[in-house]
């Protein structure tokens, strides 16, 4: 159920419990800089170094060694639609079952570096939202939880037919009365509390509700993201729209007189305009990727856009709408055609594919995991960040010798949840004591 | 007194800094015997810690064993507020050497009244380090400021405020009104005081402290009194200056030479 969001404590007292997480890297202005960072184990906050400094009261009753390794702050994901096994849009179950699957997937999911994330659900016969959607509002701030929602992506139903991807059409809707038509579709209590983002498709809108469907839902801490739409370059650029959905995916690709959504993304120096982008290898073109980056680099946020097959073996699965799914390693395609139907690969894994394409170190690149999409969320400070006063959810990474990054520790609310086991040549993470 | 003029604010400030290097080495500082240093905010100083800094991590200098004092903080601004001097102190030098933070102290509305004490109880301040207001204010002991004042509470003049406003965001009302400061006798009763300016915004404050008269209109003066006194500015400073006063002092550190007179 959705947890009502208390403002965490900022200020450390002497009873706190501070750990000094020390000999790492970190990434400031985007180059990785050798220091320490201490984190206040029971606020769940960074604790900043003046204050420790200060205040004699104050001083990290353990530090962590962690043997010279990447300190990051902890990924978001704002599109994912499930994992290991668990589909946020398949309510098929019982209430308790579905609580149950969330908070297994939660707990497992944390360790692919993800902890915080937006459960998205595709479009989806109204029922499925009245029933999933109290399930997926922000999550309680309690580290044993794992990996944490930040309310729920609706992607639909208010999507265009001509560009709906896998969304089968008997289910989309038009919406024909503006905010009225969210209202009914998600319920006003949901449009209140679970929902952080929605992706439609603007030109669906009435001409009286676009421009100011935006900023009403602003009021109520929602993004609007354009997505699964044929919206054209003027029309995004005039539509106070600040979010696209998984960008060159379900959209008019840019034509020599038409630059379409992506057009209006990549070149718009107005406004910041962000962005969504599956750098799976399969969704998009790794030069279309390393474009979107070079025109905007501070608009993108990397996404997966994994389904519950996420973690599961191949073959053929049902997906919710008793539609056939076929999983071939990391593609999948919706059986009988050749249409893409979302992703199963980690946000690592699309982090190092970034990389790879746009050449850009992991310095520079983590900002489109973490920094970035916590801005878009209007997060800054709060989540993907290491100033102090903001959520100790933290990563810890190994470099390979390719240069990719592997998720070695998470930490979660200042408590570290997840550590790979045995990994050869590195030394565990030392608790000792220390003197400030 | 002395006056040492260099040709611009780096070099000033890196004399400055050098002078401190020489003078806590000199006094070979230990545990029972630390050297107690008084240290001001603003942006003449910042250069100063910046060529500290420098020293310290080239290890020409450390500050295991030195005490520092700060002369001002704002009150009602809490100390991790990005305008307070606990915050410039901490960026600009604190975080950077060795000095434990159990050594360090900067007035608040909890210490002030018992601050000239303290300093006492560390046998007093081996060298105060200033800058100094357009108005001639040291501290904020800004002018008609007791020449025989200690520390205490000081309501900002309208004037500070409004000049303040920069730092924050330009609104008059988040400046802090008003400050503990050490008094013009807290600076006086130090065994030595290194004065910085630089540029012509400082170059009138220059000239009354060299050639004024003693007054609490302009606090700088209060300094003339002082039995070690050390002045660097750098040569725009001087502009209000006659220039026979220049020439003297000059002469003065060619006849006497200055611990590092080839800087």
């Amino acid at each position: 159920m959705a947890a009502t969001i208390q403002p965490p404590r900022t200020q450390s007292l002497p009873t706190d419990k501070l750990i000094r997480l020390s000999n790492c890297l970190l990434p400031v202005d985007g180059r990785l800089v050798p220091g320490s960072l201490v984190i206040n184990s029971t606020t769940g906050i960074i604790v900043s170094p003046q204050d420790l400094f200060y205040d004699s009261k104050l001083s990290a009753s353990s530090t962590v060694d962690l043997g010279g390794r990447l300190l990051v702050p902890g990924f978001i994901d704002v599109q994912i639609n499930g994992a290991y096994g668990f589909d946020f849009s398949d309510t098929s179950k019982s209430d308790d079952e579905y609580a149950k699957g969330l908070r297994e997937l939660n707990r497992q999911f944390v360790g692919t570096g993800v902890t915080s994330y937006l459960p998205t659900i595709t479009s989806q016969k109204n029922h499925v939202y009245k029933k999933a959607l109290p399930h997926l509002g922000p999550s309680a701030r309690d580290p044993s939880l794992g990996s944490s929602s930040l309310g729920a992506h609706v992607e639909g139903p208010f999507l265009n037919p001509d560009r709906n991807g896998i969304h089968p059409h008997h289910v989309l809707q038009v919406p024909k009365d503006g905010l009225h038509s969210l209202d009914a579709v998600y319920g006003k209590d949901n449009l209140d509390k679970n929902i952080k983002m929605i992706t439609l498709a603007p030109e669906l809108l009435p001409p009286a509700s676009l421009p100011s469907l935006p900023s009403t839902l602003a009021s109520k801490n929602i993004i609007l993201s354009a997505g699964h739409s044929t919206a054209t370059y003027s029309q995004l650029i005039s539509s106070n729209i600040n979010m696209v959905t998984h960008l060159f995916n379900a959209m008019n690709q840019p034509q020599q007189r038409e630059p379409g959504i992506p057009g209006a993304v990549l070149s718009d120096t107005s406004r910041t305009h962000y962005f969504g982008i599956i750098s799976d290898g399969v969704h998009v073109h790794p030069a279309n990727i390393n474009w979107a980056y070079k025109s905007n680099p501070s608009g993108l946020c990397l996404v997966t856009d994994a389904m519950s097959l996420l973690g599961l073996p191949d073959g053929e699965y049902t997906w919710g709408n008793g539609e056939s799914i076929i999983k071939t390693g990391g593609v999948l395609t919706l059986k009988g055609t050749t249409k893409i139907a979302g992703s199963c690969v980690t946000l690592v894994e699309c982090l190092n594919n970034f990389m790879r394409y746009t050449g850009v170190g992991i310095a520079e690149a983590i900002k489109c995991v973490t920094t970035t999409p916590a801005r878009m969320l209007g997060l800054e400070g709060v989540k993907g960040s290491l100033s102090a006063g903001a959520d100790a959810d933290l990563c810890v990474l190994d470099v390979r010798s390719d240069g990719s990054v592997a998720v070695e520790q998470v930490w979660k609310f200042g408590v570290k949840v997840f550590e790979t086991s045995g990994r050869k040549g590195i030394r565990p993470g030392v608790v000792e004591q220390s003197r400030l | 007194m002395k006056l040492i003029v260099r040709d611009s604010k780096q070099q000033t400030s890196l004399w400055v800094a050098e002078y401190i290097v020489d003078r806590i080495n000199a006094f070979k500082p230990s545990k029972d015997r630390p050297f107690v240093l008084g240290l001001p905010t603003g942006s003449s100083p910042e250069l100063v810690y910046a060529n500290l800094v420098k020293s310290y991590k080239a290890g020409r200098v450390s500050f295991q064993h030195v005490v520092t004092f700060n002369m001002d903080e704002y009150v009602g601004i809490s100390t991790s507020h990005p305008q307070s001097y606990h915050s410039f102190m901490f960026k600009h030098l604190f975080q950077h050497v060795d000095i434990p933070p159990s050594q360090i102290h900067i007035p608040s509305l909890e210490n002030y009244q018992r601050y000239d004490d303290m300093i006492a109880k560390y046998g007093g301040i081996e060298l105060f380090l200033c800058g100094v207001g357009s108005d001639g204010h040291i501290a904020f002991n800004e002018p008609g400021s007791s020449l025989s004042s200690k520390t205490r509470i000081k309501t900002l003049t309208k004037e500070t405020i409004v000049a303040n406003a920069r730092f924050f965001d330009g609104n008059i009302e988040a400046v802090p009104k008003s400050a503990v400061t050490v008094g013009v006798k807290t600076v006086m009763d130090a065994r030595e005081v290194v004065l910085i300016a630089d540029g012509r915004g400082k170059a009138e404050a220059v000239r009354q402290a060299l050639e004024g008269s003693v007054s609490h209109m302009w606090t700088v003066t209060a300094l003339q009194m002082h039995p070690k006194f050390v002045m660097a500015v750098d040569e725009a400073a001087t502009e209000e200056l006659r220039v026979k006063t220049v020439k003297y002092f000059k002469d003065i550190e060619r006849e006497q030479g200055t611990p590092k007179a080839k800087l």
